[in-house]
């Protein structure tokens, strides 16, 4: 397959605010620190989007806003992109089924529409006035390596830009279904057609899928993200910090991985 | 793209169950939808495309962890028209490895979900379901789990979930995975239950119809929602009666859930499946229409029609048989569309008596005999997600 060149990537987690900070954190540089971070104000959305934004959509947002920073209008417009999730939203999810719970039942058309788990594709379609082809995706534990083969075949097809996003949070306590996420992790890569004519940050091949063990969370984040499918992207994310060629086997399906090259582009 | 062959097929709704019962509920005219009689949600007054005897076709025991009512959906779909069998003779030929699998899902499970929590609330106690409900039933990839189990695939596997999209979408990711390597055949398809959330969420959005719904009838008054499961299987480089030659995807960025009004999005879905197959827009000789029977869907894809097809060919919704499968629509309505390129024949618009005047496409009423060879069918979904599919008869 051809490989992926990434140009951009986003982070918004709880204890990693933006890229940058993550990429202190997974360098060693800072110590990271479990905290609960504020809620993405989802600027980029017209006011009345803006109000009824769900959680996943924010933190996708935020992520996917860092990762596309400094793309023009047209550049944006022309962005397809990959949503990926292994649970969606957990609020919204929790307020629905207690709503339909209730004799009678009162369920709002905010919280229906936003119960779609495409919900966040949705939201950032319209922020970046993107309308270009979108996907949102599941595949469990193995959604992010979904995400990125999805992402590579889309590549491979039509030679040009995609944007993956992956998002998932902490299910509130509220919500019967338990998920194994404990805390909230959103993380966009953005590659770019191989002719743009700028230096990527590096390059990424989608190398296999392979029966070897998948690349273990960075220690001090393992913690905290163990379990978020999104978060699956934190051994990758740790190669694109360290800045160094490397080897990295994502979680996939029945405990088999997919194997990905990060090459960094001097 | 390249095109795949669609060597086996199957499906089930309100309809029928199978190839058989379906295809003469299409001949005949008759329609699946009756006056909302789904127990946990009646009070919602509707039609519905209700899948009959589902209450007592339980999984079979080996699967019974899976137990939940879209599964029972998927299973049914997977005993008919030998399709077991042609998963079973692409394995043994390809490999468990080489067969990806993409299913469409809006609801997955959750009615069980739904029904389990609103059970614990009401006897006062607090709902908890356990890991293993969460990945067998109500995760998005639930089905997925079912079918790799229950067909012994191993190969590569996704759920889409883009609304009312996702069994269209399903078909485009599964061409380009194949185009890439990642495998070397698909089964695609997709299945959606009755649920507490769809009926009572579009009922709150004033979408439902009080009849059984009438798409792009002047008094149309919006959908009825079905359940449904449909599945094929793609495979390169063989010979089938009717291809999957060309697909197109597009966001609206509109509106959550309202379409575009002059169906920009769905004129670039259209615009690229014709792209990707090919052929001149002059060439599409019927479009099965997303034709859900609100007054702003089918306004909208009108426009769309009408500008991605000037030459005005026969276009048809079949909703009014199955209602709308939300998540299941586009694999129900593309193999409606692959058996009107077989069979050469336009499917009425039943329910639709006078068309709406302000309508410019050219609306099948009637089922007709015709000479087709290239098709469209329309698929879009909240979120402003859209999915146009090309099919088309080999010569």
């Amino acid at each position: 397959m051809t490989p992926l060149h990434l140009e951009g990537i986003g982070v918004r987690a709880d204890g990693l605010v933006d890229w940058i900070s993550a990429r202190a954190v997974l360098r060693g540089e800072i110590p990271f620190v479990p905290s609960s971070t504020a809620r993405p104000s989802a600027a980029a959305l017209p006011a009345t989007e803006r109000r009824r934004a769900n959680d996943t959509a924010r933190w996708a947002l935020d992520a996917a806003g860092q990762a596309a920073a400094g793309l023009d209008a047209e550049e944006l417009a022309l962005l397809p992109t990959v949503f990926a999730s292994a649970d969606g939203d957990g609020e919204v999810l929790a307020r629905m089924l207690h709503d339909l719970a209730g004799a009678p039942v009162a369920l709002s058309p905010t919280t229906f529409h936003n119960s779609v788990f495409n919900a966040p594709s949705g939201y950032w379609s319209i922020a970046a006035r993107a309308p270009a082809a979108s996907t949102t995706l599941c595949a469990d534990e193995a959604s992010f390596a979904a995400g990125m083969l999805e992402a590579a075949a889309q590549a491979d097809a039509t030679g040009g830009p995609v944007l993956v996003v992956a998002c998932d949070h902490a299910f509130p306590a509220a919500s019967p279904i338990v998920t194994p996420a404990r805390a909230a992790f959103a993380c966009a890569l953005r590659f770019a057609a191989a002719s743009t004519g700028r230096v990527p940050i590096g390059r990424i091949e989608v190398v296999t899928v392979s029966q070897d063990e998948a690349t273990p969370l960075p220690g001090p984040l393992a913690e905290a993200f163990d379990g978020n499918a999104a978060a699956a992207a934190l051994p990758l994310l740790a190669a694109v910090a360290g800045g160094r060629e490397a080897t990295i086997r994502l979680p996939y399906l029945d405990g088999t991985s997919v194997t990905l090259r990060w090459v960094p582009c001097a | 793209m390249r095109p795949l062959a669609i060597v086996a097929s199957t499906l089930v709704n309100a309809c029928g169950t199978g190839w058989g019962e379906f295809a003469a509920a299409l001949r005949h005219g008759r329609s699946g939808l009756v006056a909302n009689d789904f127990p946990p949600a009646r009070e919602v007054a509707t039609f519905i495309g209700r899948v009959r005897g589902l209450e007592d076709a339980p999984l079979s025991p080996r699967f019974a962890r899976f137990d939940c009512r879209v599964n029972r959906l998927v299973q049914l779909a997977l005993e008919q028209d030998g399709f077991t069998a042609a998963v079973a003779a692409a394995r043994a030929r390809l490999g468990a490895r080489r067969i990806g699998v993409f299913v469409g899902t809006s609801t997955s499970g959750i009615l069980d979900t739904e029904l389990a929590t609103r059970s614990a609330l009401r006897a006062g106690a607090a709902p908890h379901l356990d890991a293993a409900f969460r990945t067998c039933r109500h995760s998005m990839m639930a089905p997925v789990r079912f079918i790799r189990e229950a067909l012994d695939l191993r190969g590569i596997a996704m759920t889409i979930s883009t609304a009312c999209s996702s069994s269209a979408k399903v078909f485009a990711s599964a061409a380009r995975a194949i185009d890439s390597g990642l495998c070397d055949a698909a089964l695609v398809g997709g299945a959606d239950s009755l649920a507490l959330s769809t009926l009572h969420g579009f009922r709150s959005l004033e979408l439902l119809s009080t009849e059984p719904c009438r798409p792009c009838d002047a008094a149309r008054n919006g959908i009825s929602i079905g359940e449904a499961a449909g599945f094929a299987l793609l495979v390169p480089g063989v010979e089938s009666a009717v291809r999957f030659t060309g697909s197109g995807e597009s966001a609206d960025a509109w509106h959550m859930s309202t379409p575009h009004p002059e169906g920009a999005g769905a004129l670039r879905a259209m615009r690229a499946a014709i792209a990707s197959a090919g052929i001149d827009a002059r060439a599409v000789d019927y479009v099965n229409l997303h034709g859900t029977a609100t007054i702003a869907n089918d306004l909208s894809e009108d426009r769309a029609v009408c500008a991605a097809l000037p030459h005005r060919p026969d276009v048809s919704s079949t909703k009014g048989w199955t209602g709308h499968a939300l998540g299941a629509a586009g694999v129900t309505e593309a193999l409606i569309t692959a058996y009107a390129l077989e069979q050469q024949w336009v499917p009425a618009t039943l329910g639709c008596r006078t068309v709406d005047p302000r309508l410019g496409m050219r609306v099948a009423i009637g089922s007709r005999n015709a000479r087709l060879v290239h098709a469209l069918s329309n698929s879009f979904g909240f979120g402003g997600s859209n999915c146009s599919l090309l099919l088309s008869r080999t010569p």
